[in-house]
């Protein structure tokens, strides 16, 4: 079985000036790490929230993901070479390869487990979670850092369109982290049990699932993700016998990938047994789904 | 549960024909020249391109290069209908379509650039999924690797791990990499470009040769022939000697290799021949070397590099050089490169294959290694001369 055993969150609406986010990865790690960029540091906030000071398994995994991976350090290449004529810098160029958090979490825990990175417009929370419960069901890996990361871009009204949101939208930054642990029984510190994460082409499919999952109804609340129409989880919610909407935390603007918000703050918040959180894609009716059992 | 490779095709600089490929083995070619053009610069530099496919239309380009690479993979594998529609799409890449976005915003620039912007298009890894999913009627999940040089290895294990866990029956793994400015000025700028033709584990090696590729593989628990090819089994892991180069104590390597080594229950004496990264920088043939050795010790099977016939291609030599070893395995030979590390050569103690070679059926192992600390090995059984 597959255990939470800490969650760590990072989300942050971003005003017309970027600040700083070096005080942040200096109070979540303990120590400055130099010479990264934005995306690499929000990354580090949210597992060093999530870990904090605990030993963590040297054979840890690290599995992130992203809507959009490094967007911040991608422009700043892609600027300067097309615009300015002038090579990138060699950090910059190396440090755009998305997994470049990877390895900076890996060198601050001193993890040498698998590592993993991986992109997916609506479903980048839901994708790497479930990627990283396969391979640790598979043996790959018993404890496994996974999260995902949006980084803003300046000047904002840009970023807007980049994203292709209202212009009056207020933006945000996001990292979500979970430490998970697959043992037989609960890790003393466990929070919760991830029961399930799948992705499904439709409802029918869903719901012929979840019938099979035998879930007590009266025990569970359903999320709706960010991209799941409000009239698609009002019929989830009456197919499936759910009656209780969860909901999520207040979201302090858009950024991509919010679905990593929602296990952390069901397991903060006291009430239903299980969260089925049900998200969804903008052009088509593929269903992403995590499964959690509060403990 | 065994998961088959049942349909396949490349497009690299050895053509797109992977059976015409494999003939091409044995003879390294020149590479040719590809010119870099952003602001006011030009310069040209040695690449590997595609040989049929001009760079032109660079906006179009890529998605012409993926359409027949992956039509043909598709076709070949059989699916019906329904098995197609529910593929999950694992696609490997380091750069996806910044040759489309990059094109654009030079367009862009010398049209108006007040008003230019960046990345305004596409500006996710994921976007090129999007358009597979799109063009190809593809309605299963989709993700996006981007592990540097590992991404499509990465995809190929992780897609056999989703099938074996039941969570799909078939999937489609893409790996692309096509010329583009981003990536060629970057790699430029570190040094790391060779002027001549790549030469791995050579005591005149010169860094590496960018190349093209785009490959796709369907995978399938219902096997094509009894020859289908299979990963038997694969490790990744994270190396934080340094963001941009392996240890070179060789001991991350040795742990990847007898992990992948473990995975696949194969011991180190049973396999046959070894595809190696060989990226010709020292930092990392001496890694390579060095975590071969403390595997293999004396008896390191023969072993061949394959980045000097189509580049290195990056995010997506994953998969390029998974389909282009089992070509050359499955006509019976491990690939040799003539004159590029041999004995008299290989100044690290592993000398390549100089001529093509008979192949002993047995499994074969591929090594990759990337920025970010991602090291990847794999193992591969099947085919005439794999088994």
């Amino acid at each position: 079985m597959i255990w939470i055993r800490a969650t760590g969150d990072y989300r942050e609406a971003v005003s017309d000036e970027s600040t700083s986010l070096k005080p942040l990865v200096r109070e979540a790690l303990g120590e400055p790490v130099r010479r990264i960029g934005r995306f690499i540091q929000l990354a580090l906030i949210g597992a060093g929230r999530c870990v904090q000071s605990a030993a963590i398994d040297p054979q840890s995994a690290v599995y992130t993901s992203s809507a959009r991976g490094d967007l911040d350090v991608t422009l700043e290449v892609v600027e300067s070479l097309f615009r300015h004529g002038m090579q990138p810098k060699p950090l910059s160029f190396v440090n755009s390869v998305s997994n470049a958090p990877n390895f900076y979490i890996a060198r601050h825990f001193k993890l040498a487990g698998r590592s993993n990175f991986v992109c997916s417009a609506y479903f980048a929370f839901e994708s790497v979670l479930e990627l990283a419960c396969v391979d640790m069901q598979a043996g790959y890996m018993d404890s496994a850092l996974v999260g995902s990361v949006d980084v803003a871009t300046w000047p904002i009204a840009e970023h807007r369109r980049r994203l292709m949101v209202e212009a009056d939208t207020t933006m945000a930054e996001g990292s979500h982290w979970l430490w998970l642990q697959r043992s037989e029984q609960a890790p003393p510190d466990a929070r919760g049990e991830i029961v399930a994460t799948r992705q499904f082409n439709g409802s029918e499919a869903l719901l012929a699932w979840l019938e099979k999952q035998q879930l007590p109804t009266a025990e569970t609340v359903l999320g709706g993700g960010q991209f799941l129409a409000p009239e698609s989880l009002a019929a989830l919610r009456r197919k499936s016998g759910i009656e209780q909407i969860f909901e999520g935390p207040a979201c302090p603007g858009y950024y991509d990938s919010q679905s990593g918000a929602a296990i952390s703050h069901f397991l903060a918040s006291p009430g239903a047994h299980y969260l089925l959180h049900v998200n969804g894609e903008g052009d088509g009716p593929r269903l992403g789904v995590m499964l959690v059992r509060r403990l | 549960m065994t998961v088959y490779f049942t349909g396949a095709s490349s497009h690299t600089a050895l053509g797109d024909n992977l059976e015409k490929a494999v003939t091409a083995l044995g003879q390294v070619p020149e590479p040719g020249q590809a010119v870099l053009s952003y602001a006011d610069q030009r310069q040209s530099i040695p690449y590997l391109l595609l040989p049929d496919v001009p760079l032109q239309n660079i906006e179009q380009r890529l998605y012409s290069v993926l359409e027949g690479v992956i039509g043909e993979a598709l076709d070949k594998a059989g699916l019906n209908a329904d098995e197609r529609r529910n593929l999950g799409l694992f696609l490997g890449t380091s750069s996806a379509d910044v040759s489309v976005s990059e094109a654009r915003f030079q367009r862009e620039l010398l049209e108006n650039s007040e008003t230019a912007t960046a990345l305004i298009g596409s500006n996710s890894i994921a976007n090129l999924a999007r358009w597979l999913r799109r063009q190809f009627d593809l309605r299963g999940p989709d993700y996006s690797f981007n592990t540097a040089c590992t991404a499509s290895a990465n995809a190929l294990m992780s897609a056999t791990d989703m099938i074996e866990a039941g969570h799909l029956e078939h999937a489609l793994v893409v790996s692309v990499e096509l010329f583009n400015v981003v990536t060629a000025a970057g790699f430029y700028g570190l040094g790391l470009l060779s002027p001549q033709i790549m030469r791995p584990f050579d005591q005149d090696r010169s860094g590496l040769t960018l190349g093209e590729g785009c490959s796709a593989l369907v995978l399938s628990t219902q096997p094509r022939s009894a020859r289908d090819f299979r990963l038997a089994g694969g490790a990744s892991m994270c190396d934080i000697h340094g963001m941009s180069a392996t240890n070179p104590d060789g001991s991350t390597v040795e742990q990847v290799i007898n992990q992948a080594l473990a995975r696949a229950g194969v011991s180190a004496a049973e396999i046959s021949a070894i595809k190696v990264h060989g990226t010709a920088s020292l930092h990392n043939d001496e890694a390579e070397v060095a975590g071969m050795q403390r595997v293999f010790g004396e008896d390191v099977p023969p072993s061949c590099a394959l980045k000097p016939y189509i580049g290195h291609t990056l995010g997506a030599c994953g998969l390029n050089e998974v389909l282009l070893f089992c070509a050359a395995a499955d006509a019976g030979f491990v690939p040799g490169t003539p004159g590029i590390a041999s004995p008299a050569r290989a100044d690290l103690g592993i000398a390549l294959t100089q001529s093509n070679q008979a192949l002993t059926p047995g499994p074969l192992l591929l090594n990759y290694f990337g920025f970010g600390g991602n090291n990847t090995s794999l193992v591969i059984t099947g085919g005439e001369g794999a088994a």
